[in-house]
Parts: C-alpha cells; structure tokens; sequence
C-alpha cells in the first residue's frame, strides 16, 4: 500500500510537470497555430542559466524566475526572427522549423555547459512520512507549485479580458480581426506564458533527473502523450491528459516493466486515439463545401 | 501508366546512372574511402524518396521513417545470425514495412498533418525503445554484426561491410529511381495528389483518401525497411544510434532541400545527408547545427526545394535552345457560344426519387421532408435564399452530408441511395460540381480529369483531351488550375464531374462568380449536356441563367420545399417570390431629419477575390443620422462592401473616406461571435480590442447591457453558443454599440431567424437610428431594405445598380428590376435571351 502510494504520488507529481509543459504547448499552439517543439530545448537553456547562478551562490528561487526569463527571452526572440517570416497557417513548416531550432540550440547548450549530467538543486529536501512511506517533500511541491501555476492560468483565463480576449483569438482569428483585437500582441503574451510555464515545469522535473542538454525530450514527448490524450486545443486536456499520462507512466514502471513505460504510454495514447481521433476534450471538425 | 519515349527515356535515366557509377566504382577512379559513402548515398537516397514522395503525394509527413529503417537494419541483422538466406530477408522486411505503414497510413487518414507527424514520432520513439531494450535480439546498445546473407537467386554471397554490399545499395537504388520515375506520371501519383490536395471533392470521384495514404504508406514504409536491409550490409554492424529522431528531422530536411515530391531531389537530399558530417567539419560547426541551420533556412528562403528551383531556369534555357514554342497565354474564352437550344424533356423512366428526405446537424434541420422526382431526361432547377438546405440537398445526393443524420428514402436509377458511401455514388452514375470549383490544385488540368481513372492509358488520354477541348480548357491542359481565371477553373470542375458520363450531373452555383459570356458558354454546356441524355440538378442565385437551362423549377426556404413550376410560372407562386423579396407591410417610422454632412465615403471602390470581381466602382455617400440599405441577392457583394466600409477590409481599387474621426463597427454576417465565451466577456473582449479597460470598461458594459433586452440580461454569464439566432444577432450588435460607433455596419442581421425575432431586431435597429446613430445595413430581401430605410442601394453583381428613396413612386419596380437583373433595360434582354433559348420548349 505505502508502495503504491509513493508512486502515485509520484505519478501525479510527474504528471503535473507534464501537465504545465502541455499547457504551454496549447497555450501557445491555440494562439498561433504553432507547435513549439523546441520548447523543451529553450527551457533546458533557462536550467544551464539557473544552475550556474546556484553554482555561484544565488538562491533557487531566483534561480527559477532568471530560468524563466531567459526562456521566455529567448522563446520570443525565435519566433520573431524564424517563425513569424513563415506567414500564417504554416504548421507543418513551423513545427519543423522549431525541431531545428531544437537540434541548434541542444547542440550549443552541449557546448557550452557540456554534455556530462549537473545536478539540479531541490526546492527542497527531505521527506515527510504518510501512511507508512516516505513521500518526498520536493514531489509534494512540484504538485503544489504546478496547481498554483495551473491555477493562476485558469483565472487568467476565464476571469479576465486579457484572458477572455485570448481564448477569443484562439477560437477565430478572423473574427477577432473584425474586432479589432491585435493578433500579434496576443500571440507574443501567448508565447510568454506557454514559455515561462514550460521553463517553470522544467525547473520542477530537473532536479529528479539531472541536467543534460537533452533532459526535457522525454518530458516534451510525455506532453505531447498527454495534449493528444486531451485534445490539441483544450487547456483542460493538456493537463488531464498530462496528469494521466504521468500516473501510467509511473505505474507501468513499476508494475509492469521499466524499459517499457514509453511503449506503454504511446501505445495507450495511440489507442485512444484511433477509438476517439480528437482527444478526450478536442471538438471534431467537419469540412463544407 | 503510358509509355511514351521520352517517359521511357527519363525511366531509364536512373539505372543508366547507377550502371555507369558502378563502372566507375569497378574501375577504381572513386577512391577506396569514398566507396562506403556512395553507398550510403544510395540506401539514403531511397529513403529521401521515400520519405519525400510520401509527403508530395499524400502529404503525410513522417518523422516515422527511422523506426522503418532500423527495422530493415536488424532484419538484415537477425537474419545473418540465423542464416536466413537475403531474399528471405528482404522480403521479410518489406512484408513488415508495408504492414506497419499499412496500418499507420490508413488510421493516419483521419488526422490533420500535424497529428500524424506527431504520431509517426512516437512510432519512432517506441521502436527505439524497444531496439534499446530487447537486447536478446537487438543486442541493446551493443549493436549486433551483420555477418553475410547468402542469395538463393544468384547473387552470391554479400558480406556485411564489404564491396559487394556497396555495389548492391547503389544498384537497388537505380532501380528504385526507375521505378520512381514512371510512378510519377501513372493514375496512382494523380489519385494520391487528388486525394491529398481535395479529400472531399475526391470522394465525389470516387478516390478514397484512407485507402490512398494506406497504400502510399505502405510502399513508403517498405522502401524505407529494404533501404535498412541494405544498411545493414553496408555497415556490416547494427547499433541504435544512426536511427534516433534526430535523423528523423534531418531525414526532412534533406527531403525539402531537394525538393518535395521531385525523384531528383531525393538524389540530392541522399548526398546531403551522406555528405553532412563532412560539410558541417569543413565549416567549423557541430553537425546537428549545421542540420537545424540548414533546415530553417530551406524552410525560410526556399521551400520549393533547391532542385526545383535550379531546374525552372535550366528547363527554360533547354526550351530557348530547342526553340520550342514557350508556353501560350491563357487564351480567351471560346467564342463558340453559339445558342444551344434546349432540348424539351420527354417524359422519360423516372431517374432520381427523393422521399422525405431530411438532414439534420446536431438541433439544427438543414433540410426537411424533401420530396423530389427527376426524370432521365430533365434539368431541374432548385432555387430559394441563402440557407434555405440546397446545398445540403446536393450534399445528400453526393454523400457528403459529413457527420449530418439523414433520414427518408432515396431511390437511384431503381436503387437505394442514401446507403451508399460518397466514393461509390460516383460509379452508380452521379457526378457533381462545386460551388468554388474545388480542383485540385497541385494536379495539372489534364490530370485533374485523368485522375478519375484509375489506371490511365492512351486511350484515356485522347479521351480526356477530347473533352477538355469540348469545353475549352485543351490549350491550358497542361496547366495548374491555379493559374486559370475562376471561370476556367469552374468548367474544369465540370468537365471532371462529367469525364465517365454520368446519368445525373449535380450542379452547385455554377454560375456563380462568373461574367455574361462566361455564364452563356456554360449555359450551353448544359443544354448541350442534356441533348447527350444526361439529367441535371442545378442550384444558383442567377436567376436568369438558371432559368435559361431548366425544364423545371423547385423552390426551398427553410430547408422545405415551398413551390415550384415551369421557370416562367415558378416566381409568380407569392411564396416563392416572398422568399427572396419579402412581404413586409408597414413602413417603419423613421426619423425625419437626415443631415447633410458626410460621415463615410466610397469613391469607385472595386475588389478581387483570386481572380473574381466581387465589386466594382461602388460610389456610396454614407450621411450622419441615414438609415442606408444595401439589397442585393446572395453573392452580389454585399459582405464584401460591408468589410469596406467598415474599414477592415482594404478595397483593391477606389478610395474610403472617413469624415475624421468617425469610428465604425461591423456586426457581420452570420453574427460571428465567439461562441466559447460569455455574453459578458464577448462584449468585454470588444471593448479591450478598442483600448477600453478598467473602470471605462466597466461603465459600457453596463450602458451596452441596458440595451440589451432583459432575457439577455439576466444571461450575462451563460456562453454564446446557447443563444437562439435572434438572441446571438442582439448580441453582436450589442457587440458593436459597445465601442460608441459614429456608423453601425450591421451585414444580413435577418439571416436565418423567424419573422416575430426579425422584426425585434429590427425595430431596435430603428430605435437606434431615433437615438442619432447612423446605420448601414445590408439585407437580402429588398421589400425589408425597402420599408426600414432613409435610401436604398441595389446591388447586382457588384455593381450598384439602383439608388433612390423607398417614398419615390417608381423607385420600387427599378429596384426590383435592379435586384434580380441588374436594370429594367437589362432585364428585358435577359428575358427575351431565356425565351429564345427555351424556344423550342413552348412548340
């Protein structure tokens, strides 16, 4: 049982790492129509910068918020420079494009920093013991952190005009523009958030797995598991589907084999694919002519 | 699949190629280092292809294709250790790759691009982990040898590593390219372009789009794992590491610096991938840099491809050399509109009975209780307003009723109908046509017909020119539509629907869009159809056209059936002719006064949609406190001149003049709210896009929401999609009072709402114009436009063809005349044209 617990909680705290990296990822995907699969690798950069300011004694949290600023940074300035020369509804392209964005920027960060593991500080250390086991604070805290962060995005969203006139934008870009609603303005807030909730659920995964130039691939795919698991365009989907994704990912582990937890998880998100094509919360669409 | 010479010719190039490189490798000029490299250019050659051809032709992109090649590889692999002989093995991998890409590509069919990419990848990453981790037969990280495979057939014995292997892979891949080259002028390349290029108007050929990317797949997943076998003998040894995703992404990158779709640019993207290490040491920068810059940069500057766009330019200087004719200008159209008349229809078999049939999406009854019959020998015209379920009718007919519930009985040439899917209407003997002809754009002319053959021979060819002839297009066949006029365009629609002879040719707005003579050629198209015995159902807004070629005339509104007749009785059935014009009564009491001063001002505003004129030198003098109407049919322009004047549309031509400061909004067409927000939260959103927050914010929202009546009111929090249409048009108007406009803009407010709602909306709009807003609105019916206005322009075909004041005594016939004919003068010749054309009829 206290087993079982721990990787629940485990899973869950997994989970929300994925959730807040797919919500950013639909954040950002509703509002521009891009895919950003170099988020994982701007955010690794965002972790190089923090944990060179933790090796020269600055406080973690700092730390974190200079990890977020600097992938927000750097996000917006890619999408300025290579993105938004690739004109509208360009997702394929788009989505390439930021795959060899990824491919130069892992490939500098090895330079830079090098290829062998850093470790990333905890938040915080010890465990505390709950019914029988010995559940680690740090997890406790990733899933407290990831709630407040998914917290204060749904009030964003469905509290204020910025928010509503974001979820305006994503629903019809046309529409907006009769409006009146400038699209550019919305996609660079949009690419902010998504990238600071990315580099945020980066600094909460970091210290499990260690710092490598390519330590966010296997949580961007479990991400991208968890958004098709919901539904490409709803924010309630990525995280659902991220916390699913993180809980099987854990228990298959642990329960079935631990070689195999990405067959595992790609095979259930494949499946539940083919028995509903548009996630558990995305609308189906239909052409007319 | 034809074989003319020069086809043969260019197949031939690509085994020629590998021979004579082969030669050269025998000879020793290729240095002995340099041997592994070409043939690796070769196996990554038919990978490029692959991966290239598949994304050209059925548009599926793949980040899939390292899992196939690794796949190959450790077949290659396991076999030598288990003393498989090659074909064994070869065929094995094939057999696996075609299966997986099989299943891949069919349940691929029903995602956009992105989600099988995305899909595919995963495909990657659970190969690889599965490579990784099942070492008893992968040897995991250690990587397994691939000793020798021995052929059955002749070929000796290949040993992994050695020069044998080499000569393999680069004849393999001549041949692949030689089979690669006349694929690309079969039937199969046009069905699988057809199917990617328009999956909807493909059904309606009778291409199915999941069986297309299944099979185009499938071939792709099995060149990939035979390109693996040869990998593995080349390298002699097989580890995970050449098939991480990485090589995915350059896999990409070499297919769109080649050239997408083109065999030569899979050439070139094989040398770059081979090459790459080199390239990159050679410029100082780590290899995946090197990829990812030049991936980005191809995508920015040339997406095309390097190959096709060095060969534009080689191609044009060979045609110089051989002085060959250049390409014509598109010609002009035919002139032989000489007057078909139409043939009466006899009393035929019965082709087509509709009973009862309705379609429904979700609450929303798009059509009702349809009842029909058609005989084999009859044109029959379907008229009624905007969104009155013609086009839903069609759609019936051709299967494309989406995810819509059909119900009633439908009886085809003595079968049932309605069962039957949209790929097989086609071979029951139903043709149809679009609204904005929906050709496939990256098919030629020529092929846009061809492919609804499957296997294309010289005969079909001759055939296919015949008809692309009898309809004008045989000097642009070798076109791309997209070059064409739309007229073109449409009768290339046509003469796809009509390539196999069908018994019923459903026409969706054919002339739509088009100018007079255009209209009058393809008028005599389809009396020219129907002496050939075909039957024709045809939908349009162009009356006069419309009527020209039909025997018979039903009227729809509401998605029912609400008259018909001959097409010189049918518009004097009151409720037909209600449905376009209206029957309002009372003229609404507006104010007296209009001023005089200009608030908005269009002088000879013109647009151009792709090619179609959809207005043309509008002059409008908006002035302060006018209630101005704009009537016009459906198509006649008047969206687009809601845009113009509203500001956020920007004419092509002539000039919009706003009396400084004059703020203008739009309540379009169709409403367009955003149905996931609130009420609340709509209104708010357009208050911010006008820079209005905060406390300013808050005071309109409470001055805009008085407006709103109170069952709105007390709904502020519920989302927009739960509205009723009437309810949905108070909103967006709201909407746009939100701002403080000086000129409301509101397009079509009555659209599909019930009488008691119209005249609510109405009645507010009038009010409004008490309170000293200026209003334009732009109405399909003219008796509306007619009783609610200060002025009323009539809009025709773009142009405005009337303008007067509702009081003025004559000012309603002209308007009439105006609105369904352009003018009284050009009635009265369109009348005596339908009569000429339907002479024979009355005899």
């Amino acid at each position: 049982m206290s087993q079982f617990l721990l990787v629940l909680v485990s899973g869950v705290a997994s989970g929300a790492v994925y959730g807040l990296m797919g919500l950013g990822l639909v954040i950002i995907y509703r509002a521009t129509d891009v895919v950003n699969f170099a988020m994982a690798s701007l955010a690794t950069l965002g972790l190089y910068v923090a944990v060179s300011l933790h090796d020269r004694g600055v406080a973690t949290v700092l730390g974190i918020l200079a990890a977020v600023a600097i992938t927000v940074a750097a996000g917006l300035l890619v999408r300025e420079t290579v993105i938004r020369p690739l004109g509208q509804g360009q997702l394929f392209s788009a989505l390439v494009v930021t795959m060899g964005v990824s491919l130069v920027l892992e490939s500098l960060a090895g330079s830079i920093w090098g290829d062998q593991p850093k470790a990333f500080p905890n938040l915080v250390d010890g465990t505390v013991r709950w019914s029988g086991a010995a559940v680690p604070v740090q997890s406790l805290v990733t899933i407290a952190v990831a709630a407040v962060a998914m917290g204060l995005v749904g009030y964003l969203f469905a509290r204020t005009t910025l928010g509503s006139a974001m979820r305006a934008v994503a629903e019809s870009a046309d529409t907006a523009r009769i409006v009146g609603l400038g699209a550019q303005r919305i996609a660079r807030l949009s690419w902010a958030l998504g990238l600071g909730l990315a580099a945020l659920a980066a600094c909460l995964y970091a210290p499990r797995s260690g710092l490598v130039p390519t330590a966010l691939v296997a949580p961007l795919f479990r991400a991208f598991a968890g958004i098709f698991l919901g539904g490409l365009t709803s924010m309630y989907g990525a995280v659902i589907g991220g916390l699913t994704i993180g809980v099987l990912d854990n228990l298959a582990a642990n329960y079935v084999s631990a070689s195999f937890r990405d067959t595992f998880v790609f095979s259930f998100t494949v499946l539940v694919l083919l028995i509903r094509p548009q996630g558990m919360f995305g609308t189906r669409t239909f052409q007319r002519v | 699949m034809v074989f003319n010479r020069s086809l043969l010719a260019k197949a031939a190039l690509g085994p020629a190629a590998g021979a004579v490189l082969m030669a050269f490798m025998a000879s020793g000029a290729i240095p002995a280092y340099q041997m592994y490299s070409v043939g690796l250019a070769a196996v990554y050659t038919i990978v490029v292809l692959s991966v290239g051809l598949l994304a050209g032709w059925s548009g599926i992109w793949s980040v899939g294709h390292p899992a196939f090649f690794a796949i190959g590889a450790y077949f290659a692999a396991y076999g030598s250790g288990h003393d498989w002989t090659l074909e064994t093995v070869v065929l094995g991998a094939v057999a696996t790759g075609a299966l997986l890409g099989g299943f891949i590509g069919y349940a691929g069919a029903r995602f956009s691009v992105l989600y099988i990419a995305l899909l595919t990848l995963a495909f990657t990453t659970v190969t690889l982990e599965l490579i990784n981790r099942w070492s008893s037969v992968t040897g995991g990280d250690q990587g397994v040898p691939v000793l020798q495979l021995r052929s059955v057939l002749g070929l000796g014995t290949v040993l992994g590593g050695g020069t044998d292997a080499q000569y393999l892979a680069v004849g393999a891949a001549a041949v692949v390219l030689g089979l690669a080259v006349p694929a690309s002028a079969s039937g199969l390349r046009m069905r699988l372009v057809a199917a990617k290029s328009h999956p909807l108007a493909a059904r309606t050929i009778g291409i199915a789009p999941e069986a297309q990317s299944a099979l185009s797949f499938a071939v792709s997943g099995a060149c990939t794992c035979f390109a693996g076998v040869l990998l593995g003998l080349l390298t002699g040894f097989v580890s995970p590491d050449p098939f991480s995703l990485t090589f995915g992404i350059s896999l990409i990158a070499a297919c769109v610096l080649g050239g997408v779709g083109t065999v030569v640019g899979a050439v070139a993207g094989g040398i770059y991938l081979t090459w790459n290490p080199s390239l990159s040491s050679a410029v100082g920068l780590p290899q995946p840099v090197v990829q990812g810059i030049v991936l980005i940069a191809v995508l920015l500057f040339l997406p095309g491809g390097v190959v096709p766009f060095l060969a534009r330019p080689a191609r044009a200087l060979v045609r110089r050399l051989l002085r060959r004719p250049d390409a014509r200008p598109a010609p002009a159209p035919e002139p032989s509109a000489d007057p078909v008349p139409l043939r009466p229809a006899s009393d035929g078999a019965v082709l087509l009975e509709l009973e009862h049939l309705s379609v429904s999406y979700g609450g929303l009854k798009a059509l009702e209780d349809a009842s029909l019959t058609l005989r084999q020998d009859e044109i029959l015209a379907v008229i009624g307003p905007n969104g009155a379920g013609k086009t839903t009718l069609l759609n019936a007919l051709s299967g494309l009723t989406g995810n819509g519930r059909v119900s009633g009985t439908a009886q085809f040439a003595g079968r049932p109908l309605l069962g039957a899917r949209a790929t097989a209407r086609r071979r029951l003997g139903i043709g149809r046509t679009f609204q904005h002809a929906e050709v496939f754009s990256e098919l030629t002319v020529a092929e846009n017909v061809l492919c609804t053959r499957r296997r294309v021979t010289a005969r079909d060819r001759a055939e296919v020119m015949r008809l692309l002839h009898s309809v004008g297009l045989a000097d642009v066949a070798d076109r791309r539509p997209t070059e064409l006029p739309f007229g073109l365009q449409k009768r290339l629609d046509l003469a796809r629907a009509m390539a196999e002879e069908p018994k019923l040719l459903v026409l969706d707005e054919p002339f739509g869009g088009l100018d007079s003579a255009e209209r009058a050629l393809l008028a005599g198209h389809i009396r020219r159809l129907h002496a050939a015995g075909t039957a024709v159902i045809v939908i349009d807004h162009v009356l006069d056209d419309l009527f020209s070629v039909a025997h018979r005339v039903i009227a729809f509104d509401f998605g029912r059936t609400i008259g018909g007749g001959t097409p010189d009785t049918v518009l004097q059935d009151p409720k037909v002719r209600s449905s376009y014009l209206g029957t309002v009564g009372n003229r609404a009491q507006l104010p007296e006064h209009v001023g005089e001063q200009s608030m908005l001002r269009l002088r000879g505003v013109g647009h151009v949609y792709g090619g179609v004129t959809a207005l043309r030198g509008v002059d409008l003098d908006v002035r302060k406190g006018v209630v101005l109407g704009i009537a016009g049919a459906n198509g006649a322009g008047k969206s687009t001149l809601a845009g113009i004047l509203h500001g956020s549309l920007k004419p092509a031509h002539g000039d919009r003049e706003t009396g400084g400061g004059v703020r203008t909004s739009l309540a379009p067409e169709g409403r367009a709210l955003f149905k996931t927000l609130t009420l609340r939260e709509n209104l708010e959103v357009a208050a911010y896009a006008a820079g209005i927050t905060g406390a300013p914010l808050r005071e309109r929202l409470t001055e805009t929401v008085e407006w709103l009546p109170p069952r709105l009111r007390d709904r502020l929090n519920a989302s927009a999609a739960g509205l009723s249409g009437g309810e949905q048009q108070m909103l967006a108007i709201a909407r746009a009072l939100i701002v403080r406009p000086d000129v409301l803009i509101v397009d079509e407010p009555a659209l599909g709402l019930a009488p008691a709602l119209v005249d609510e909306v109405y009645d507010r709009l009038v009010r409004l114009a008490h309170d000293g807003l200026t209003v334009v609105l732009l109405e399909q019916l003219l008796s509306r436009a007619l009783s609610v206005c200060h002025e009323v322009a009539v809009l025709h075909e773009g142009v405005v063809a009337a303008h007067g004041r509702p009081g003025d005594p004559d000012f309603a016939a002209l308007a009439e005349a105006a609105y369904f004919s352009g003018g009284l003068e050009a009635a009265a010749t369109a009348t005596t044209a339908a009569t000429a054309a339907r002479a024979p009829q009355v005899n």
